[in-house]
């Protein structure tokens, strides 16, 4: 490039149009990156003072702390502990107000943005515009047992008629249970076959445990 | 979209909306106009969550939608901007404004439209009307007439407006979500251009309500108010005619206000008190005629001008005169002269004062950081916009050893320019001339960025203050809280001695520094803020008329 002499030392700019005489000692150079902080020259000028700068700043920091008790600031659910720590009663919980629910005019909002009712502070929500399948296999296995509850009923009323309302509720709780289970064996799989009947081996063997005297090879 | 101002952004929101709102409105603002289902898979953030930020966002104005690119039936996108987040930092210069234009009523319907973003002129007359019954003595409140009087002045001079319906807003029929006074909404949803409040004629129209009564005071009974903000809900859903009629802040009306209160004081520091309030007429005069990016004010004549002087100043016709030619002849060049009817035709120049208050923000930056005599070499660069490094020792009047050096200083920290002019075709550096320059506007958006980026680190430092001596404060309120407590109750003094004393002798002056510290980090903001506003207003104004 322009600054290549043969052998002779040249700078890659002309010496003496940017000011640097011959024999100038040039400034040291820099071998790591400069300070942080570094010492200043010229200290800067104090702050305005004044009525005006202290009713201003007065106004900014009211104007943040009413900014945080409005529903506008939203924070997120506090993640659950694995332990209830003995601190959890006396942190202090804001007391919610009707000032803190709060309904935009969802007239103005894109419709996707709209949530059946807008939670308050945390973030624990009850949304139900989402429709997510758990919330239909949620619904028919409730419908599921209903029918077959009401079929049950139907049934005891006219086998016998001497059982005692809490032996029936107890009954009607266990078969319910048992139902339930039943239910999420058969459709938890979505198979044809219930899966009780199906007797996959694990079982094998394992009644060998019993009798400790003979060692197992 | 700088760095620095999208980190001040960031911070700005984590302040005001939650930690949650920062973190989408980062995103928003690093990735341009995206959908919700790409926020959602981008943040990580559930759902609901990200619904919610983005109606906070929307209500505040800091964001916009629109149907997305593709055409009507793609998603619609939402688009965020750094300008409108960062108004968050001249709040209480608006609120102050508002006080010293409108009193104290209108300082808290400025502050409650500015907490809530958007809303109906009747809940803010009532909000503002409790509020200030809650101050005054017993026995007396609030009238909401005299509020609405208020808010309507407020209108009329333009400093609230109404909130333009949205193209593509979900609800039952686009016609029915604008105000029935509008015109028709456009039937396509308009993609490329975004409707202004100002693009709508009745913008600035008061609706007609039915609201009459006046403020109430909350008991001071802990009960009665949660019984009473238990069926506060239910019985204040009367409808005062006026649903769906959204107000917000104008800032652009402050910033005009702004600029205007910027050349009365410089004429006023420069010149005097009555070439300041000559100055302070003119604009007064032409407030409605000029349009808010108009490079001067209309002319005026010398007579109207003396017709419109404040009645407390009696100078005559001939001392006008003298003073208006003045202020043509300062090299500042406020006022203007355009033409001579009527006594010679006056305008007052605001792109050119904007950029020669700009020019002395730059200068005294450069005085205050590297002292005067290299403010003597930055003022020469600015007015003989080029010259070599010797004719800068010889104009400047310094030893060119120092000359050199402080050259050399500028020109590492950006401020000055290296021109170079080639004699020859090739580069030679024997054969080339170096010019040393300044150009003002690269320089202002440097220094600019620079303001965002001291913000951004007050902030950041009162954060970390504050969150060091977080068991202190926590500590000292609820001392307080058992102070308030036990005097309502009347306690004995010795109690509330007793009470006091929890809190010892150095704790005290530690929280009395962290108070201190943290007033001067937030009024140095309100500072900088002023800067960053006078500078916004040059780079805007040139860079429109370029």
């Amino acid at each position: 490039m322009a600054g290549r002499g043969r052998g002779r030392r040249m700078m890659s700019f002309s010496v003496d149009a940017v000011g640097i005489n011959r024999g100038d000692t040039l400034p040291p150079t820099i071998q790591q990156p400069t300070p942080a902080y570094p010492a200043m020259e010229n200290k800067p000028l104090p702050l305005a003072a004044g009525e005006e700068a202290e009713y201003m700043l007065a106004l900014k920091q009211e104007f943040r702390g009413a900014m945080r008790s409005l529903p506008c600031f939203i924070q997120p659910a506090a993640p659950h502990r694995d332990v209830e720590r003995y601190s959890d009663k006396y942190h202090s919980s804001e007391p919610t107000d009707s000032l803190i629910t709060w309904t935009p005019d969802w007239r103005s909002l894109p419709r996707e943005l709209r949530v059946a009712r807008l939670p308050r502070r945390d973030g624990v929500s009850v949304s139900r515009s989402v429709p997510s399948g758990q919330i239909r296999q949620v619904k028919e296995k409730e419908e599921i047992l209903l029918k077959l509850e009401s079929l049950e009923q139907k049934e005891q009323q006219g086998s016998s008629e001497e059982e005692e309302g809490e032996e029936k509720k107890k009954q009607e709780e266990e078969e319910a249970e048992g139902e339930e289970e039943y239910d999420e064996e058969e459709f938890g799989e979505e198979t044809d076959y219930i899966m009780s009947y199906f007797d996959n081996g694990e079982e094998f063997g394992g009644d060998s445990d019993e009798n400790m005297d003979e060692a197992v090879y | 979209m700088t760095l620095q101002e999208v980190r001040l952004c960031g911070l700005l929101l984590r302040e005001h909306f939650g930690e949650v709102v920062e973190k989408v409105g980062k995103h928003l603002l690093r990735s341009g106009a995206l959908n919700l289902r790409t926020i959602i898979n981008e943040t990580g953030l559930p759902l609901d969550l990200v619904k919610k930020c983005l109606c906070v966002l929307v209500q505040h104005g800091a964001c916009v939608f629109s149907s997305g690119r593709k055409g009507p039936g793609s998603p619609t996108e939402y688009l965020t901007s750094c300008n409108r987040i960062l108004r968050i930092l001249r709040y209480p210069r608006y609120i102050y404004t508002a006080k010293t234009l409108y009193g104290d009523t209108g300082e808290l319907i400025i502050e409650e439209l500015l907490q809530r973003g958007h809303m109906t002129m009747s809940s803010t007359v009532k909000t503002v009307a409790d509020r200030l019954t809650q101050n005054m003595e017993e026995g007396r409140s609030m009238e909401y007439s005299e509020v609405s009087s208020a808010f309507s002045n407020l209108v009329e001079t333009h400093f609230l407006q109404r909130c333009p319906p949205q193209p593509g807003a979900g609800g039952k029929d686009k016609t029915t979500a604008a105000p029935t006074d509008n015109p028709a909404t456009p039937a396509a949803p308009a993609k490329t251009t975004l409707q202004t409040a100002e693009s709508f004629p009745d913008c600035y129209k008061v609706p007609h309500m039915t609201l009459s009564g006046r403020g109430k005071r909350q008991l001071s009974t802990e009960e009665g108010e949660d019984q009473r903000n238990a069926k506060k809900p239910r019985l204040d859903t009367a409808t005062h005619g006026d649903e769906g009629i959204y107000w917000q802040v104008n800032y652009e009306r402050f910033h005009l206000h702004f600029r205007d209160q910027a050349i009365i004081s410089a004429v006023a520091n420069k010149l005097d008190q009555t070439s300041s309030e000559i100055v302070r007429t003119m604009l007064r005069m032409s407030e409605v005629t000029t349009s808010p990016t108009a490079h001067c004010t209309k002319p005026l004549s010398s007579n109207e001008i003396f017709r419109s002087l404040p009645s407390s100043y009696n100078i005559a016709r001939p001392i006008l005169d003298q003073y208006l030619t003045l202020l043509v002849d300062d090299p500042m060049e406020f006022v203007g002269k355009a033409g001579e009817s009527g006594g010679g035709m006056y305008v007052v120049n605001l792109h050119r004062a904007l950029a020669n208050l700009a020019r002395a923000t730059l200068e005294s930056v450069v005085q205050e950081r590297f002292g005067s005599r290299s403010a003597r070499i930055f003022r020469l660069l600015l007015r003989k916009r080029h010259l070599e490094q010797k004719q800068v020792e010889d104009f400047a009047m310094i030893p060119a050893k120092e000359a050199k050096d402080m050259l050399y200083t500028l020109l590492s920290e950006n401020l000055v320019q290296l021109q170079e002019i080639p004699k020859t075709p090739d580069y030679a550096p024997s054969r080339t001339f170096y010019l040393y320059t300044v150009n003002q506007l690269p320089t202002a958006r440097m220094l600019l960025q620079n303001c965002h980026k001291t913000v951004a680190n007050l902030i950041e430092r009162r954060l970390f203050e504050t969150k060091e001596s977080k068991r202190l404060l926590e500590k000292s309120q609820r001392i307080e809280a058992i102070l308030a407590s036990l005097q309502a109750s009347g306690a004995e003094p010795e109690q509330l001695q007793e009470v006091e004393e929890m809190i010892t002798a150095p704790e005290k002056q530690q929280l009395d520094s962290l108070k201190l510290h943290i007033n001067k980090l937030d009024s140095a903001e309100n500072q900088v803020d002023e800067t960053i506003f006078l500078l916004e207003s040059y780079i805007t104004g040139t860079a429109s008329s370029t």
